[in-house]
């Protein structure tokens, strides 16, 4: 890339990151990068990347966005998208956490995995995926976005790594073999009034199909997942603005439950 | 207070029974000018279908409608409604459905029960459990007969809940925990509704505790051998000539049906 585009990639990541670091949310960066331009946006998320590891933030895993048709139909996409996941993203089953942790949060329930192998093979298949997996957990992400009012295109949200905030684990592991992954009734409910319902086929058809495209984008991009990394493997259902006092429930069948409240700042 | 603009309540159960009969949209009832109460409109729907087991048809069992919370709220009603399901309103899973019988058909993911034993009147989720043989996945084909399928809550009860079609898959023994399935609509193969039995009022048994309810406010009963559809998990798809229809229901198996061509 040209010394000019590599200034604007440099440019957006620091609004991405000065938004994050103050709390303030910034304008969309796609005004400043080539239009549509999926590399300049990924590039702007790994700048980001590594200044946080380099800051000693440790990279846990993945996630996979925009993995639902209804989504990639507003944003215009045919494929989804993928953030990193840091340890100090994770919250725990039936944490309380202030809404201002996460900007503009909003909440969706979703399929984890936690693999046991690398899949560092090239083009992983289903097969490979499947092996990997030590076991599925239910989730609850609570993504944000650093970008004023949710004003996001592809690329502002691939930038921002994939909208993410936090998310919350489920206690619960299963193997995949007892589940019916694609099927999977899902419901969310805020303080026992349903708000999202949906299933696993919501998410690109079924959530390996996501675990899939990840470890395939990965292992392309010369930073293979590894045993020990969480997936996040995409919404079931459509996604819940949240306000504090706020009680999250979310149920996926088979996978049990997960649930996180939310408060006003600490 | 009843006001008919002109004629009885026993002119509109003929009307509605007609545009039924005719596939023929008609105007609103209550835009007609016609100001039911609830009750006027659930003796229209009665009446209405009266007419239909004159012509020989058999009451199979009941549907239930606006189970879900966002269709409560779009109504602005706090209550489910309901309407009973004919023999002529049966299409065999799997079976090809005439078109050209309905104005603008419509189709939605359902949870069916079948009846063992009579229910009525305030029942326990324990006594409503017992009184089912089966559960199984189930499609329903709603037809508003009002023009664009625009209506009031009067003007939807006098409709008969704008039931018109249903299609029930193999049943199931009932210990299954129907509570939170997954549940696919597919046109052609390609889904166009997902969701989760939860959306059923929370959960698709209240459905039945609710119906055997309006049973007894209609000093009525759910019979032994009736069908219940419990209602909707999402939102309704409208039907295309000659596509065909499955439902996958998490645990449950599937329902299908193909639509002709002709509509």
């Amino acid at each position: 890339m040209s010394n000019m585009i590599n200034e604007t990639i440099l440019e957006a990541a620091q609004m991405l990151r000065q938004a994050h670091e103050t709390g303030i949310a910034c304008e969309p960066v796609r005004d400043i990068l080539p239009a549509l331009s999926l590399e300049a946006a990924y590039a702007v998320q790994q700048v980001n990347t590594r200044h946080w590891v380099e800051q000693g933030r440790r990279v846990v895993g993945c996630k996979a966005g925009l993995t639902s048709k209804t989504v990639q139909q507003q944003l215009g996409v045919d494929q989804p998208d993928f953030g990193v996941l840091f340890a100090d993203m994770f919250v725990g089953d039936g944490a309380d956490v202030a809404v201002t942790d996460v900007m503009q949060p909003k909440v969706e329930a979703e399929v984890a995995l936690v693999l046991e192998r690398d899949l560092d093979m090239p083009q992983p298949t289903v097969a490979d995926v499947i092996s990997a997996t030590a076991y599925a957990l239910p989730a609850i992400e609570i993504v944000g976005s650093r970008i004023h009012n949710w004003d996001i295109n592809i690329v502002d949200t691939i930038a921002d790594n994939a909208s993410s905030g936090l998310y919350v684990l489920g206690n619960s592991p299963q193997k995949l073999e007892q589940l019916d992954l694609r099927l999977c009734g899902m419901v969310m409910e805020c303080r026992g009034e349903q708000i999202s319902y949906g299933a696993g086929q919501a998410c690109l058809g079924h959530p390996l199909n996501a675990a899939v495209w990840l470890a395939r984008t990965f292992a392309e991009g010369g930073t293979p997942l590894k045993a020990g990394d969480t997936i996040l493997t995409g919404a079931l259902g459509p996604m819940a603005a949240v306000t504090p006092g706020d009680r999250i429930e979310a149920r996926i069948n088979g996978l049990g439950s997960v649930r996180v409240s939310f408060s006003e700042e600490k | 207070m009843v006001i008919l603009k002109n004629g009885t309540l026993a002119d509109l159960a003929a009307i509605v029974d007609a545009a039924a009969e005719n596939a023929s949209a008609i105007e609103q009832l209550s835009s007609q000018g016609h100001e039911l109460s609830l009750a006027d409109a659930y003796t229209v729907q009665q009446q209405s279908v009266a007419r239909r087991l004159q012509r020989g048809e058999q009451q199979v069992g009941i549907k239930m409608g606006f189970t879900s919370r966002a269709k409560m709220i779009q109504m602005g009603v706090s209550d489910m409604i309901w309407g009973p399901l004919t023999d002529a309103m049966a299409i065999e899973d799997g079976a090809e459905l005439d078109a050209s019988r309905f104005i603008h058909p419509r189709v939605e993911p359902e949870i069916a029960f079948l009846l063992k034993k009579p229910l009525t009147g305030k029942v326990s989720l324990a006594e409503a459990m017992s009184a089912v043989e089966a559960v199984a996945p189930a499609l329903e084909v709603i037809d508003s007969r009002y023009r664009n399928f625009k209506f009031s809550l009067q003007d939807v009860i006098a409709d008969n809940c704008s039931s018109s079609g249903f299609t029930v898959g193999a049943w199931q023994k009932s210990n299954v925990d129907i509570g939170n399935l997954g549940m696919v609509m597919e046109f052609d193969g390609a889904p166009v509704q997902i969701g989760s039995s939860a959306a059923i009022l929370g959960n698709p048994w209240r459905s039945l505790t609710a119906a055997a309810r309006l049973a007894a406010e209609a000093e009525t009963e759910l019979q032994a051998g009736w069908i219940v559809l419990a209602g909707a998990s999402t939102a309704a798809e409208a039907l295309l000539p000659g596509v065909h229809v499955k439902l996958h229901t998490q645990q449950l198996g599937s329902a299908e049906f193909n639509v002709g061509e002709q509509v």
